[in-house]
């Protein structure tokens, strides 16, 4: 779970770039973050993964209140979640299972685990005989579906992502979603930036939208901002019942 | 999307091989793989480094090989070396014995040899182009002498001056000659290259700190997405920061075999004029070529230097680093 309380970034004085904003993510949630460019959506998603640090306000992830986080906490913190980038940030001096394999390496796993799990992470993204390709020699949805095996090679708890079909046609869109969905299936709370509208209106999540900085109803109907009330997203009850509208 | 695509290997059930060594999937292992493919990936600025490295480093490696060499110039020249004191007329053979015996117990004093007024004058006739002359005078004008030889400490302290003025006061004693001026002279010399050596060395220990902490900080620019790609990933920083380390200490290490290369390679530029040198002075002196002992200090204090300059270099950009996902 993720909960946001009463959060606040100042990046100048009186220049905010999230305000006041709640909201709680139940565990295996699928959710949008939503806004212009500028309503603060990446803001938000560097606080989740302790990149910025509220100027007030608290966050919790599961049992972890950020606040009493240390600094040598915060890596153990990060390696519990997935981030998928909209330019996947593959590195392309290495082949693609040395991309995959990346996290593994860094969470100082054993060479045969990291072996079943990158084999297990390719598969699943379908990319199991471009394995020892390099990134550039991929199309964009190859890489961001590289890209989507990285984050989700360690098993994280939680898949943040920014904007992932933001390069993309629909139809390699829909196939990322497709991915993301499976994961989130499995249990894996999900967040995705996004304003690509086509997008939020072919797969039918929870929202929490963002403008100026602060959070409105997570209702499309409702555009009045809610200033410290807690939205809380869907269950993964809910989605099912929300997908098998689409 | 092409998600039921399966490589031969899967659908024939076989799982993928990492493309590297087991090693290479340890967090030391792939800091290690990242140095060294780092120096693969750019060859010729990494050579050309290393050759900076290498012919910086090598005036103070070469400076360390000879500073032996000059300290064994300083004692060994000293080594047999004497002065002699000479008796007043009034002495007579056997008191002058006696004295010389004397002598022998001082402190400072190794041993001693008694020269008598007639083999002196013995000697004087066999040296001399005037040796006949000095029958004209129908007796031996010659003193009695005491050949004294100091021990090594003495030779090469202070102790050898105080000797010369205990020896002078002795009533006995009329005059002292001293034939180590030279010898010290050199030794000053050789004391003054070391200073001016070590000074030069530090300064070039110091050039070589700036050449590995400026190459390790074009190397944080190279791998600045990489860093940031791990940071997001949850990497440590010793994470992040072991590959450089280990590039400067590699750099260290190559740096240092060039050093000590360019040094052997000198060395045998001027080992046989140094040796020839020497025997005109009837020297033992003798340049040697550094030992496997020497070359490992080197080799040590190299990557020792390589390490501290990348760990300088890490300090500043990794503080700036701002680390995170693009703005939308």
């Amino acid at each position: 779970m993720i909960s946001f309380d009463r959060v606040s970034l100042e990046y100048q004085p009186e220049r905010f770039a999230l305000r006041d904003v709640s909201f709680i993510l139940e565990p295996g949630s699928f959710t949008y973050l939503t806004g212009h460019s500028g309503a603060g959506k990446s803001s938000l998603l560097k606080l989740i993964a302790c990149l910025e640090r509220p100027t007030t306000g608290e966050i919790y992830a599961g049992n972890i209140r950020y606040s009493q986080l240390r600094k040598r906490q915060v890596p153990a913190l990060r390696q519990q979640m997935g981030i998928i980038f909209q330019d996947n940030q593959l590195l392309n001096d290495r082949c693609v299972f040395d991309n995959v394999a990346f996290p593994l390496i860094i969470g100082g796993y054993k060479f045969v685990d990291i072996e079943k799990r990158v084999n297990a992470a390719l598969k699943k993204v379908g990319l199991s005989d471009k394995a020892f390709d390099e990134p550039l020699s991929l199309s964009g949805g190859e890489q961001q579906r590289v890209g989507i095996a990285r984050a989700v090679v360690a098993r994280p708890k939680i898949l943040l992502a920014d904007e992932p079909t933001g390069n993309l046609d629909s139809q390699i869109s829909a196939e990322i979603m497709q991915l993301l969905m499976q994961f989130n299936a499995s249990g894996v709370t999900v967040l995705i930036a996004t304003h690509d509208e086509g997008l939020l209106n072919t797969f039918n999540f929870p929202r929490l939208i963002l403008k100026q900085g602060q959070l409105v109803q997570s209702d499309e109907q409702q555009r009045t901002v809610i200033a410290g009330g807690a939205v809380r997203s869907s269950s993964v009850a809910s989605h099912r019942r929300n997908k098998d509208s689409v | 999307m092409n998600t039921n695509a399966k490589s031969d290997d899967e659908q024939s059930g076989h799982r993928l091989r990492a493309p590297g060594s087991k090693w290479q999937y340890t967090k030391r292992g792939y800091a290690l793989s990242q140095s060294l493919k780092q120096f693969n990936r750019y060859k010729m600025a990494s050579t050309v480094t290393l050759i900076v490295l290498g012919i910086t480093l090598a005036l103070p490696v070469i400076l360390l090989f000879t500073s032996s060499a000059l300290q064994q110039l300083g004692t060994r020249s000293l080594e047999g070396e004497s002065l002699t004191a000479y008796l007043k007329n009034d002495v007579s053979d056997l008191q002058g014995a006696e004295i010389a015996q004397l002598w022998m117990g001082k402190p400072g004093i190794q041993t001693t040899r008694y020269i008598s007024k007639d083999e002196a004058l013995q000697l004087f006739r066999q040296n001399s182009d005037i040796g006949d002359a000095i029958s004209v005078l129908g007796r031996n004008p010659l003193p009695g002498a005491v050949i004294v030889f100091p021990d090594t400490n003495t030779l090469s302290s202070a102790r050898l001056d105080t000797l010369v003025a205990q020896l002078s006061g002795l009533d006995s004693v009329a005059r002292i000659q001293l034939d180590l001026r030279w010898v010290k002279r050199l030794k000053s010399v050789v004391s003054l290259i070391q200073l001016v050596g070590g000074l030069l060395a530090g300064f070039l220990t110091l050039t070589a700190l700036l050449v590995i902490g400026n190459t390790i900080r074009l190397e944080l620019l190279r791998r600045r997405s990489e860093m940031e790609v791990a940071n997001l990933l949850g990497a440590t920083n010793s994470f992040m920061n072991r590959p450089i380390l280990y590039t400067g200490a590699l750099y260290g290490f190559l740096g240092g075999i060039v050093s000590c290369l360019v040094a052997v390679l000198a060395f045998s530029a001027i080992q046989k004029p140094a040796h020839e040198l020497s025997s005109l002075y009837e020297s033992s002196f003798r340049l040697l070529m550094p030992n496997i002992s020497q070359i490992l200090i080197v080799l040590g204090v190299s990557i020792v230097l390589g390490f501290i300059g990348a760990l300088g270099s890490l300090y500043r950009p990794s503080q700036q680093l701002t680390y995170g996902v693009p703005n939308t």
